[in-house]
């Protein structure tokens, strides 16, 4: 039964997942191969305009000291706002699917006269979600990997820290979307469901800059979802993140979990 | 045996009341008409029935399975048709079927091909693309296709022209031969006269009637008009007892028969009567006493 579920969620999905999956890998590849470049420019640029320093080190979530160097600007490729953005864009569009888009547009009523439960529809949209979540950040790694093929003077190649920091990534993927599953369990409307995970989004991104010019709200900082995601410490120091990622694996199985009960509780209405 | 069973179902949206201690018992095999106006609640009962919304008092069972706790079992048996019916944009007859063989756990092609055929309807062509009326076939299609032991369907025939209507009513009777039962929601009362063994009537979220056809049928009145010859006789006139008068303009006096004809006959042969007219029992004027019928305490 579930394969059934798979089929008709893949078909409607593919091309969602190929297109996001295409972005991220050429992303990933430009911002590789161009962001080295920028470092003699960049360096100058921060003198003059000194905010802008602070704005990477929000990004990065720690101080990169004097100058910025190759080391850096390998680690921006991974906080990137594109990046994020498309990886988040992704997340806000599939998430929001089952229960809230499939009520908005009525289709609910068919998809429920079918002999499966809620909790296996649920499940069955979230294997996909996280076979979704793993193309894309392999996607991004492997546009990262093909930009050392195409550019292979950019300093070191090592595949182990990009790969602990794509581990990293994905348990932020997985947060953010047991989230917006959440959200879109409690919803019936799919605009307001993306609108909700979008605002959430966007309050724990700009708590993440405004911690930066706000040493004082700095207790807010667990509240932000960067700030369990470091790839400029992870490939300085090596060392892998272990309590960040569970507590990422942590926020997103509870919301998974919350999303999962509040669907096979709720009444379904599409009057 | 009854395959639905609901016991004292009441279930409200907030303030507004959805539907108030529904009692309902369809036996297997039986066509059962469901019947009420916009808003009476059919499609409320019809939604607690699918496991859709959680009753807030009372009981429904299917195959005696709690509607809520076991609605994926339920379903394996169960067809549905919605009334607002909103299919996936890309469904083509074929992809539908192909999908849901795969959920069903069986072949369903060969049969969904005879319905296709039966209904007319290009297996290629996507939702998106159809008329309102294909899309109601596509549905009747999925929900006929896997031979299900119960059928419900709410305002089927909404969007169908009169020959798919017919065509519809062939299959639903073909199933119930098969010892099938279809529960069948509908507002218009002439497709459910012609299909229903039984009816029950639902306005204001409540049960106002639930009874076979034939005594239905037992309990419909004659329509009589009644020309005087002056509007004075018709003034002056007083009627008897097995007559009720509806209206009465100048002339002309409508009303209905609750005794036998020759009553009648005998009564107006000394009336100052220039015509008389008896129309044939209707059920319509039943139902429109039912639906137009205050609320009790209003």
């Amino acid at each position: 039964m579930i394969k059934g579920i798979l089929r008709k969620t893949l078909f409607e999905t593919w091309a969602l997942h190929l297109a996001f999956g295409i972005a991220l890998f050429v992303v990933g590849m430009l911002l590789t191969m161009l962001l080295p470049q920028l470092e003699k420019g960049l360096n100058q640029f921060l003198t003059t305009l000194p905010f802008v320093r602070t704005f990477i080190q929000a990004l990065l979530g720690n101080d990169f000291g004097g100058n910025i160097n190759a080391e850096t600007l390998r680690a921006i490729v991974w906080v990137h706002p594109t990046v994020l953005t498309l990886l988040w864009a992704h997340e806000i569009v599939y998430c929001t699917r089952l229960p809230a888009g499939e009520i908005d547009r009525g289709t609910i009523d068919v998809l429920l006269s079918w002999p499966i439960s809620r909790r296996r529809l649920y499940v069955s949209e979230s294997i996909v979600w996280l076979v979704a979540g793993a193309w894309l950040c392999g996607m991004l790694f492997a546009g990262y990997w093909t930009a050392g093929v195409f550019a292979p003077s950019q300093g070191d190649r090592s595949l182990r820290m990009p790969l602990v920091v794509i581990g990293n990534l994905y348990c932020v993927y997985f947060a953010i979307g047991g989230v917006a599953l959440m959200v879109s369990a409690l919803s019936n409307v799919r605009g307001r469901a993306m609108a909700t995970v979008f605002g959430l989004l966007l309050a724990s991104f700009l708590l993440n800059f405004l911690i930066q010019f706000l040493p004082e709200i700095e207790f807010l900082s667990p509240l932000g979802v960067l700030s369990y995601y470091r790839p400029a410490s992870i490939l300085a120091t090596g060392k892998v993140p272990w309590a960040d990622m569970l507590t990422l694996m942590g926020i997103g199985f509870v919301g998974w979990i919350a999303g999962l009960e509040a669907f096979s509780r709720r009444n379904i209405s599409t009057l | 045996m009854n395959v639905i069973a609901t016991e004292q179902l009441s279930l409200n949206y907030g303030n507004r009341t959805g539907i108030t201690e529904v009692d309902l018992c369809v036996p297997q095999g039986e066509i059962f008409g469901f019947l009420g106006p916009n808003g009476a609640g059919k499609t409320t009962t019809i939604r607690i029935l699918l496991g859709l919304l959680k009753p807030h008092q009372g009981t429904a069972r299917i195959f005696g399975q709690d509607c809520w706790s076991h609605s994926a079992t339920i379903k394996e048996s169960l067809g549905y048709l919605p009334g607002d019916l909103r299919l996936y944009p890309w469904f083509t007859g074929k992809r539908a079927l192909s999908i849901l063989s795969s959920i069903r756990g069986k072949d369903l092609s060969i049969r969904g091909q005879q319905l296709l055929d039966r209904f007319q309807l290009d297996e290629n062509v996507p939702a998106r693309k159809m008329s309102r009326g294909m899309r109601q076939k596509l549905g009747i299609i999925l929900a006929l296709v896997h031979e299900p032991q119960l059928l419900i369907l709410d305002e089927p025939t909404s969007g169908l022209d009169p020959l798919m209507c017919d065509e519809l009513y062939r299959c639903l009777r073909e199933l119930t031969a098969t010892g099938a039962t279809v529960f069948f929601s509908s507002h218009t009362l002439s497709e459910v006269e012609l299909l229903c063994n039984r009816v029950a009537i639902v306005r204001g979220g409540r049960i106002i009637a639930d009874e076979s056809m034939d005594t239905l049928r037992k309990r419909v009145h004659r329509a009589v008009v009644l020309r005087y010859r002056e509007p004075d006789d018709a003034a002056r006139t007083q009627l008897p007892s097995f007559l009720q008068l509806e209206e009465c303009n100048g002339a002309v006096c409508r009303c209905v028969l609750t005794g036998t004809t020759p009553q009648l006959v005998e009564w107006a042969a000394e009336q100052p009567l220039e015509d008389l007219s008896v129309s044939p029992p209707s059920l319509e004027s039943l139902f429109r006493r039912f639906y137009e019928a205050k609320e009790p305490g209003k």
